[in-house]
């Protein structure tokens, strides 16, 4: 990891940051949540590969990494799945009270 | 936490250098998991309670949230200057990038700080002062998540500072040598903390700002 590399990779960065902030005043509808979360995924990435160093890391190293993420996406893809199709209505949360 | 020295499990460094490696990454795939059970309750209730959910995520201060991603990131690029230079043989490099880390984690921590008070000063917080007749129950649940997702954030950080300004100090005098992975490892939980912002900022505060 050179000082170039991570001068670059900050640019980046920021670059990232200015648009997705720039795009959430976008009017996409439901559009505007997947931008936001695949810039955020391109912005970790540049992260995990080069400040985190997956880059130069072996490959046990790199299966142990992906290993925690792709556990959480069964836990929300699950958990979503549940919820997004339950039939039973909703009290309105105001009445519980 | 070993420095230069080979720890007399390991046959060679580079065994020692990969298993220390694996090991952290361990520990931040349980990390991930923590912070992501707070991100799927995030979708949970963003399924559940739809519009008014999201219209609750517009009363955060977006102009400090997004200041506040670009400190860290530009505190992450400091470690990874600091990691670098520290592996390059250095001290005194290392030792001022370290400072300068810490110094942006106190920056992010300062704006926060000052974001809570905004929202105290607005009733925004859950269990102490919510004004539920003005601001609503939904609303209730998105701002018990955003103290519980950023607090939690704010907890790691404050580690994070305290590891890095211990780590800052002890090369600077030379307590710790070359080759040591110490450096590379708190450089990873640094940035790991930082993937766990990147990933709270859209759906904290860029939610609802479409509309």
């Amino acid at each position: 990891m050179s000082a170039g590399t991570i001068l670059r990779c900050w640019l980046a960065l920021m670059v990232l940051l200015a648009l997705t902030t720039a795009l959430a005043f976008v009017p996409l509808g439901t559009a505007n949540l997947f931008v936001s979360l695949g810039i955020a995924a391109a912005k970790a990435l540049l992260v995990l590969i080069v400040f985190m160093e997956l880059k130069a890391s072996s490959s046990l190293v790199r299966a142990a990494a992906a290993a925690g993420f792709f556990w959480l996406m069964i836990m929300i893809a699950l958990t979503s799945a549940d919820y997004t199709h339950r039939t039973d209505q909703r009290v309105p949360l105001d009445t519980v009270r | 936490m070993a420095d230069e020295a080979l720890s007399f499990q390991f046959a060679t460094p580079v065994q020692q250098r990969e298993a220390v490696t694996l090991g952290m990454w361990a520990f931040l795939a349980t990390e991930v998991l923590f912070f992501g059970a707070l991100i799927a309750a995030y979708f949970n209730y963003r399924i559940w309670f739809g519009a008014e959910f999201v219209a609750a995520a517009q009363m955060t201060k977006v102009v400090l949230g997004t200041t506040n991603t670009a400190v860290l990131l530009t505190s992450s690029a400091c470690m990874a200057m600091a990691v670098t230079s520290f592996e390059a043989g250095s001290r005194r490099r290392p030792t001022l990038w370290l400072l300068a880390t810490a110094v942006l984690g106190l920056a992010f921590i300062a704006i926060k700080g000052f974001e809570y008070s905004l929202e105290y000063g607005e009733h925004l917080v859950p269990a102490l002062n919510f004004d539920l007749a003005r601001h609503g129950g939904v609303a209730e649940i998105f701002f018990m998540f955003y103290f519980c997702a950023t607090g939690l954030h704010a907890l790691h950080l404050l580690i994070g500072i305290a590891l890095v300004t211990w780590l800052a100090i002890w090369i600077g005098t030379g307590r710790i040598n070359r080759g040591g992975s110490t450096t590379r490892l708190i450089g990873l939980y640094w940035h790991f903390v930082d993937v766990v912002w990147i990933f709270l900022f859209p759906l904290i505060y860029l939610a609802g700002r479409n509309g």
